[in-house]
């Protein structure tokens, strides 16, 4: 029987400024598999709104959590 | 249900507003701007008053330069204002306080830690170049870009096509050192 292992990838974006965490999460999503999750950790409000918009435009799943004040966690299915 | 939960403040307190609703709002916020003074909105033309204020409290004489010659704006600007009778040193310390007002009504604000001196020689050399360009450029990307354009000044446009130019050269420069 064969497994797929899936697993999940944790981006630190805290502190970076545009585009900086959109070009991050760019070069991070192109090295994973299929099914792979990667959790992009950011505190900069346009990243909040660039990173999903890029993503979903892309076609993957994408889910935001506000984890602080001004902190979100951006969960990021790759689909393809 | 608590005010947070309420759709209201979801879409207009924290959520950030479609780029589109804040390009109408802006242009009939320079509408009224220009309809009260005269003049269409800027930011960093200020920003020069300040450094000469400064200048010239520590000993420096500033009225000598040409940019703030005599019976020009910017000389009488120097000369005969202060940081709260100059209009548009009230307007950036507004933009300041209603920025941080916003934050603080959506809950997001934060104190962000600095994480690589990198980052603080890109904001360094990057706020001397853009200082720097704004004044040669007769503006930065509010008062040449967005007031020149919206004026069908010449300027705007030229100014536009060279932000392009100056993005590109940024992006690789960023990508090359930032990332």
């Amino acid at each position: 029987m064969e497994v797929s292992l899936l697993a999940d990838y944790r981006l630190d974006c805290m502190g970076e400024a545009c585009p900086v965490p959109l070009l991050k999460t760019q070069k991070k999503l192109s090295g994973l598999n299929i099914g792979d999750v990667l959790i992009v950790e950011i505190d900069h409000s346009c990243a909040m709104k660039n990173v999903p918009e890029w993503a979903r435009k892309e076609g993957h799943n994408v889910d935001i959590e506000e984890t602080g004040d001004g902190e979100w966690e951006i969960y990021i299915e790759k689909t393809k | 249900m608590k005010l947070t939960e309420t759709n209201f403040y979801q879409k207009i307190v924290r959520d950030p507003w479609p780029y589109v609703t804040g390009a109408v709002l802006l242009a009939i916020l320079n509408i009224a701007l220009f309809t009260a003074t005269g003049n269409p909105w800027g930011v960093t033309t200020p920003f020069s008053y300040w450094g000469a204020w400064i200048w010239k409290a520590i000993g420096g004489h500033p009225e000598s330069w040409g940019y703030f010659a005599e019976g020009t704006a910017h000389g009488k600007a120097l000369m005969q204002q202060t940081f709260l009778t100059n209009g548009g040193s009230i307007m950036n310390l507004g933009i300041v306080i209603g920025a941080l007002f916003a934050t603080l009504a959506a809950s997001q604000f934060k104190i962000k830690k600095i994480k690589n001196i990198r980052q603080v020689i890109a904001a360094v050399l990057g706020g001397l170049a853009m200082g720097y360009g704004a004044r040669i450029a007769f503006g930065c990307n509010v008062g040449a870009f967005f007031s020149g354009v919206a004026s069908f000044s010449l300027h705007g446009w030229i100014y536009t096509i060279f932000i392009f130019v100056g993005a590109w050269i940024g992006s690789k420069l960023l990508v090359k050192y930032l990332m």
